[in-house]
């Protein structure tokens, strides 16, 4: 972060850093110090947040930062902001921007101005975390503006040039600003940004609001239903002003030019001067293609390449233009619009040349560095090279093809790892019989369970340590029968999967994790018809599992309460790590008050996080669930025997089973020692075994009444993350949590004397 | 760095400019900012220009990863982001990496220094990665970490300083400081120690390409399935696959040891195994005669050395031992997975 001087007469002082694409956002939102930004954590976005809580906990900018339960959620704390008369930012990827789609049109079609930036990734499924620009492509026609940053100088630009283009009273638009993920967002490059902030802040300007949510002497309606005469007209009057950002986005280029040195066009071209093949390429895969064009124009070859900055409005205008003398041209997109012979740039380069009288420019589509694949200067070549031969024939070979994707090996056979697991394998060794309304287990001893094959197999990619398999393996043991799992986005899903791999033994589905509960519901009520249709025999039997983290229970609660409320005949199993740690350790609802997360930060400026753990078990018992409970690895006879209940129950609807799960990696806990650091949380009543069974609770391990029970301070002083709050000047926060802790214990003893409540 | 500094010239550089590292780790031993604090000693510390970045994905701690750091002079610009392939120096963190990596892919004698944290002799290490020729560094770096109490990538970027000929090593000490300096301030003298032993004790040998091994260019990911070939929508039919992946590479260097004479086969090192390692069958219980699940080893093949088990074992079967001093293949015992 460490900085160089520069100085260029005239212009403002900027100085060098080394920063990556995410860090250099986040450093341009500091500058500009945006009133809000809400936001919901995703790979490779995530970091802009990190990075802004970071700085606020060091009290570099004061940006109000607001984790949404889902990017649907930070959408609409964004768009409400928005109303409310001042700056506002947000930053996701890939399927976050697709959970967030239906707020996209409420934004600009009500014309209230953010910015969003979108750090381009691969929409699942297949589930793919790399760069592509299958999300931002989606959100091409939802009335944006979209600006494309090229690179980690761009990034910081642009986010600076945003606001102020969106904010134009002739636009008063929302606007993205997307970059590539990975490529530009995780490396780390030299970047020239303002000495100053308040350089920054001065062309900004301040935010000027056209209607406030929040000015009692002048009331507004916002969002008013509209049919057919108006509406019509609503969207006009929005065609017209997206249009009219071109303009001002031309201005506003140059604007920055004066105080920055460095210049933007619409489109950049590169080398085009002469050029009769070129190639027309978006973001980090231009840079790298600007090598090509030098390597054959070294050849002789007149070659050149075509970059936007701008894609909405489309500069239909400039396009044409630098088409004007070229025969040959590869329209490369890194995303498919599918059926359509091209992705989105191809498609929108051929409308603009429609009805062209003098065109002579003939079109390959490519599609290309799909899901993060790697694109190379000599990829880039080839495509040149197929410009050039396009400009020479006047004939194009292939109207729209992909690069890169492999037939594969028709040879290959893949090695068998096990059969598929026989009934006798998977029965027998526990029962559960109901005895005065109450449900008795036998057979959880551990060494008799070590017959039973582990459902998750060996070579599964969790650290060492990991609580989660630990906890899954140990769960899934007290299981009798056939089981079918479904896995959320998590931990969890991602050690155990990674095509071709498969770490499952028994039939694995994922899907996202705001809606887990609810694709699970209907393989259930699949199975359960084709039984009624005698499609599947009436007596075959499947367990189905849900798995999921703490983290799908905040983005997917809502699918989970449906579930419980249509009584499906499944489990909810719930690994709760405390935090979103598949991704590097964010704040969920679940982690305590004051602790530590890589967006709820310790320092100086800002004491961790500042509200108590999400109490998902009872609400789960508030859904009038058949069975809750929760259940540790440190009392693992405990957590069998529950997961034998669990089955049982969960042939009268949906039951919630709550396992607490040691991440060695985020609660910085030595790895030998996860057992009595889990034992810890558990004596310290921060989370009690305890089940709810048809409404009536019990406690089942009560270290109070077994001379165990410790202040909740002997917990957290196991674990790295917790350290700081035995610091001083933590002292009221850990006081108020451990008071908390005691306030829902001695709820919960008068729930398990009482069966009424 | 608070000076411009003059225009720094590389000794060797690409075709597009560049002078190039590559970094072979896994995740948890700080290669990731090891590339960091070089790009930024380049760049901030040298008026450079340059990219540092890792592999990209989920990075669990013990997988392999790998770090990259591109160099150029200051007018010459970064525009590709693609990996690192045939680097000027290509370090290995981790030496169990070589089973489950081709760590010394694009390894190019004449061009290439590669620099292995072990015990090795130079001879031994050349023989151990089975390098076609070139030159070798060894650096005891998991020790000397030990010794300062710092950490290895600090050791490796301090060797790495002192192959590339051109990192300086002020700008790379500054480039430090500015990593940790505020933050870690009581670690820096270990850190410190660290970068310098590195820098002072690598030792470099030269080898001939001899024709003794062969030469393994770089080759990039070729998937098993492809779109002609693989079942529609990414279905697999494959269950349990996973098994056949060797995860050794993920210890640092202890391992549990089983001592059977002292199990009693209460089955609570399975239980607590996040791995599955421990192998159980079905026999007569030495102490009661009767039949039951008798505990037979463990399979290293998956065993990433967290030692769980150790601390929960209460009769103390299970104890931590270093793993160098075991034969692992002796000491294995191996699921049976098709009966």
């Amino acid at each position: 972060m460490a900085q160089t001087a520069k100085s260029v007469i005239g212009r403002p002082v900027q100085v060098k850093v080394v920063q990556n694409g995410n860090e250099i956002a986040a450093t341009a939102v500091k500058q500009i110090n945006y009133h809000i930004m809400g936001y919901y954590p995703i790979t490779p976005s995530t970091e802009v947040a990190e990075t802004l809580d970071s700085m606020k906990a060091a009290g570099e900018h004061n940006v109000s930062m607001i984790p949404g339960d889902g990017e649907h959620g930070a959408a609409g704390i964004c768009y409400g902001a928005s109303t409310a008369g001042g700056r506002v930012f947000n930053a996701t990827s890939a399927n976050g921007l697709l959970f967030s789609y239906e707020q996209l049109p409420v934004q600009s079609g009500t014309r209230f101005p953010m910015v969003f930036n979108i750090v381009t990734r691969s929409v699942s499924g297949p589930l793919d975390i790399r760069c592509d620009h299958s999300d931002i492509m989606l959100a091409m026609n939802t009335g944006w503006v979209i600006l494309m940053a090229a690179d980690a100088q761009a990034v910081y630009d642009m986010n600076i040039m945003a606001p102020k283009i969106a904010e134009d009273m002739s636009v008063r638009l929302p606007i993205f600003v997307a970059y590539d993920g990975f490529f530009t967002s995780h490396q780390k490059r030299r970047i020239e940004i303002f000495e100053d902030a308040q350089v920054v802040r001065d062309f900004v300007g301040p935010f000027v609001p056209t209607a406030s949510t929040v000015d009692p002497a002048n009331p507004v309606t916002i969002g008013s239903y509209m049919n057919d005469p108006d509406y019509i007209n609503n969207k006009k009057q929005q065609a017209e002003a997206i249009l009219r950002a071109n303009d001002v986005v031309k201005r506003v280029f140059n604007e920055y030019e004066a105080i920055s040195g460095r210049r933007y066009d619409v489109l950049e071209l590169y080398r085009m001067e002469d050029a009769e093949a070129a190639l027309f390429i978006l973001n980090s895969a231009a840079e790298t293609a600007k090598e090509a064009v030098d390597a054959l124009r070294k050849e002789g070859l007149k070659v050149g390449l075509i970059r936007p900055n701008l894609i909405r409005p489309f500069p239909i205008e400039e396009v044409r233009a630098a088409l004007k003398n070229v025969k040959g041209l590869v329209v490369a997109d890194r995303q498919d619009n599918f059926g359509a012979y091209g992705g989105a740039m191809a498609i929108e380069v051929r409308a603009a040349l429609q009805g062209l009288a003098d065109n002579r420019t003939q079109i390959a589509a490519k599609v290309f560095g799909l899901g993060g694949k790697e694109f190379f200067v000599e990829d880039a070549v080839a495509m040149l090279r197929e410009a050039v031969e396009i400009a020479k024939t006047g004939k194009v070979e292939v109207y729209y093809d992909y690069v890169g994707a492999d037939p594969g090996d028709s040879s290959y056979k893949a090695p068998k790892a096990f059969n598929p697991l026989s009934e006798a394998e998977v029965t027998g060794l526990i029962t559960v019989e109901e005895k005065d309304g109450k449900l008795d287990v036998k057979g959880n001893i551990l060494r008799n369970l070590t017959e039973r094959p582990s459902r998750i197999t060996q070579g599964h990619g969790a650290c060492p340590g990991c609580g989660l398999t630990a906890s899954i393996n140990a769960f899934l043991k007290g299981i009798e029968g056939h089981v079918v799992t479904l896995w959320h986005t998590g931990c969890g899903m991602i050690v155990t999967t990674g095509y071709p791999w498969s770490g499952h033994r028994s039939t694995y589905i994922h899907n996202l994790f705001q809606n887990g509960a609810a694709t699970l519901s209907g393989v259930v009520e699949m199975f359960e018809e084709r039984k009624r249709r005698g499609e599947i025999g009436k007596d075959e039997k499947i367990t189905f599992i849900m798995i999921t983290g703490d983290g799908g229970h905040d983005i997917g609660m809502g699918p989970s309460i449906g579930a419980v409320m249509r009584n499906h005949r499944m489990i909810i199993c719930e690994y709760d790590n405390q935090g979103y740690q598949n991704t590097g350790s964010q704040l969920s609802f679940t982690v305590p008050l004051g602790q530590s997360t890589s967006t709820s930060n310790y320092g100086p400026f800002q004491r961790g996080k500042g509200t108590h753990h999400k109490d998902t078990t009872q609400i789960f018992a508030a859904c009038n669930s058949p069975y809750v409970c929760q259940a540790a690895e440190s009392n693992p006879r405990d957590l069998i025997r529950k997961a034998a209940k669990a089955q049982k129950y969960a042939e009268e609807g949906v039951v919630f089973v709550k396992l607490i799960s040691l991440c060695t990696l985020a609660w910085r806990v030595e790895e030998r020692i996860a057992i009595p650091c889990v034992q810890a949380a558990v004596d310290s009543c921060f989370f009690p075994l305890y089940e709810v069974e048809r409404g009536i609770t019990t406690i089942n391990y009560d270290p109070e009444e077994q001379g165990k029970k410790i202040p909740v301070s002997e917990w957290l002083k196991t674990m790295g993350k917790t350290k700081h709050m035995l610091n001083p000047e933590m002292k009221e926060a850990l006081d108020r949590f451990q008071a908390e802790i005691d306030r829902r214990w001695i709820r919960l003893k008068e729930m398990h004397k009482n069966p009424y409540l | 760095m608070s000076e411009s500094c003059e225009k720094v010239a590389l000794p060797v550089k690409n075709d597009l400019g560049f002078f190039e590292i590559r970094m072979e780790s896994i995740g948890g031993l700080g290669a990731n900012v090891a590339g960091k604090i070089l790009t930024e000693a380049a760049i901030i510390g040298m008026g450079m220009n340059g990219a540092g970045f890792a592999s990209y994905g989920s990075e669990k701690k013990g997988t392999p990863v790998k770090a990259f750091v591109r160099v150029c002079e200051a007018d010459t610009k970064v525009r590709i982001n693609s990996p690192v392939e045939e680097p000027h120096i290509l370090a290995i963190f981790h030496e169990a990496l070589i089973r489950a990596v081709p760590v010394t892919a694009g390894a190019t004698p004449g061009k290439t220094t590669v620099i292995l944290n072990t015990r090795k002799t130079p001879t031994e290490a050349r023989d151990f990665l089975k390098l076609s020729g070139g030159a070798i560094g060894v650096i005891d770096a998991m020790e000397i970490a030990r010794a300062t109490r710092s950490r290895v990538n600090m050791v490796m970027i301090g060797a790495i300083a002192k192959i590339s000929g051109f990192f300086e090593w002020k700008a790379v000490e500054w480039a430090v400081n500015d990593m940790f300096g505020e933050k870690y301030a009581n670690l820096m003298k270990g850190n410190m120690e660290a970068l310098r032993r590195g820098y002072e004790e690598v030792k470099i040998e030269e080898f001939p390409k001899d024709g003794k091994y062969e030469y393994k260019p770089f080759q990039r990911d070729v998937p098993k399935y492809g779109y002609e070939t693989a079942p529609i929508g990414g279905v697999l039919f494959e269950m349990g696959n996973m098994r056949f992946k060797d995860l050794s590479t993920s210890r640092t260097g202890i391992i549990p040891l089983l001592d059977l004479s002292k199990c009693v086969r209460c089955g609570d090192c399975d239980l607590t195994c996040p791995d599955f390692c421990f192998v159980w069958e079905k026999g007569i219980d030495p102490k009661s005669g009767k039949e039951g699940m008798i505990l037979r080893g463990i399979d290293y093949q998956y065993c990433k050395g967290c030692l769980r088990c150790t601390h929960i074992c209460k009769p103390g079967a299970l104890v931590p031992v270093k793993e160098a001093e075991q034969n692992i293949e002796q000491i294995t015992v191996k699921h049976k997975f098709l009966k």
